[in-house]
This record gives C-alpha cells, structure tokens and sequence, in this order.
C-alpha cells in the first residue's frame, strides 16, 4: 500500500535518491510529502469563524504556520491566511502569545 | 442601482451585557439595515466566549453573528455607528458572498468531474454506501501530532 502510495506522489525525485543511496551508501530519511489537508478533506470553503479549521495551523507562538511545514497548497494557504487573519481582529484566534 | 451582497457582521459586547441590551442594539443595528433596505439572513449569538486577547480590560465576552443582505454602502453606515456604540468592544464586517460562491463553484466542479470519471470507469455517478466506508477507513493517517490545538481555547 505504501509503495504504491510514493511512487504515484513525486515517483521521480524517489528514483533519484535511491541512486544516490546506492553509490554513496549515505543513509537518507523519507519525509512522506504532506498533502494539503483541505483539498483531501475536500473543504472548499475556509471560513474565519472555524477555529476547530484554523488551530492545527497556528503553532504556539501564533503566527501562521509556512506552507512549507504545514504542506497545505497554494491557494489553501492564501485563503487560510486571510481567514486567520479575520479570526484575529475578532478575538478568536490570537496576534500573539507569549 | 447599487447591488445587493451579503455581508456578515461580528460584534463583541462585553460579558456582563444584559439580554435586554443586546436585543436593544440589535434593533438599532436593525435600524440602520431597514434605512438601507437591507434584510437579515440570520442573526446568531455565540454567547460567551473566552477572547484570544484581551480587548478593553475583557478576557470573555458575547459574540453575535449578523449575515446581512444589502447594499455596500449599509457596511459603511453599520461600521460607522458601531464604532460610536461603547456597548461594542469589537466588530468586524466581512463581505462574504463571493466567497460562498467560489467555494460552491470548486464544490459543483469537482462534483461534475468525479461522476465523469466514474461514469467512464462504468461505475455509477455518485458513490455506493459501500465504497464511502471503505474510504473512512483508509484515511487513517491525517492527522499527524502536529494536529493539536494549543493556541486558544479548547
């Protein structure tokens, strides 16, 4: 199941490290790309008054979390930031914490 | 001459506000739509909740939900008044109509897409029961740790 899982996401790149595995013998880590939670789950609309929605992707600190960590898509992530950023100035979720 | 949209209003008024004053600013808020002959959707209070920050010296107060139909000068007019009224710690006006229809827009696309592909598959257009709980049980590795909420309240 997991194999077909990696090779049908980014098959190529996978290729590629193993090459490399195989000539340096160096130990590399798979990180399984995360997908971007609202289009497998499907949510078209990413509303500000959801905080069950936005939490898992405010850390601690409170800011928004880069896509780059979260793996959430382009267009998720520009509709997740305005929609954060509405739950803030009605005190839903915070600017800060500390 | 102006188009109507819909818009959706969040105030905030302090916890110890009684009922009778809320339903009195929603009457003035009713007022100023009414001039602009703007209709409710639906009105929807939250009550108390804890604020994420402190807003005027609160920690908690009492959330109402207005989705508004009308015309954009109403918000101006609305955004206007509620920024006199010291009853309002906070408000928030957001239109929302355009939202709501891109998201229905994606949600009848990918609708249209799915039964296409089913029906060239040979399968019939929506889903068995069946395949729907196969599905559920698939996707049993959504949520990693990182899914907590530490943010807020809850």
């Amino acid at each position: 199941m997991s194999e077909f899982e990696s090779r049908g996401r980014g098959g190529r790149d996978r290729d590629k490290d193993k090459d490399k595995d195989d000539k340096k013998g160096k130990r590399t880590f798979f990180r399984r790309r995360r997908l971007c939670k609202f289009c497998v789950e499907k949510i078209d609309y990413i509303g500000y008054r959801d905080v069950k929605l936005l939490a898992p992707f405010i850390p601690e600190r409170g800011k928004i979390q880069p896509r780059r960590i979260s793996g959430v898509c382009a267009t998720h992530q520009r509709a997740l930031q305005v929609a954060i950023k509405r739950a803030r100035q009605i005190a839903i979720v915070p600017y800060v914490t500390d | 001459m102006s188009t109507v949209r819909q818009y959706e209003l969040v105030y905030i008024v302090p916890p110890e506000t009684t009922e009778e004053a809320i339903a009195e600013l929603h009457t003035q808020i009713a007022a100023v739509v009414e001039r602009f002959g703007g209709t409710f959707e639906k009105t929807e209070n939250w009550g108390r909740r804890k604020l994420a920050y402190e807003i005027a010296g609160h920690r908690e107060g009492v959330y109402v939900l207005e989705v508004i139909n009308g015309p954009g000068a109403l918000t101006a007019e609305l955004d206007r008044r509620l920024r006199v009224f010291d009853l309002v710690i906070r408000h928030m006006v957001v239109r929302v109509d355009e939202e709501l229809a891109v998201a229905e827009r994606a949600r009848t696309r990918r609708k249209a897409s799915m039964a296409s592909r089913r029906i060239r598959r040979g399968l019939p257009p929506e889903p068995t029961e069946q395949e729907r709980n196969r599905r559920l049980e698939d996707s049993d590795d959504l949520d990693g740790p990182e899914m907590g909420f530490r943010g807020g309240d809850r």
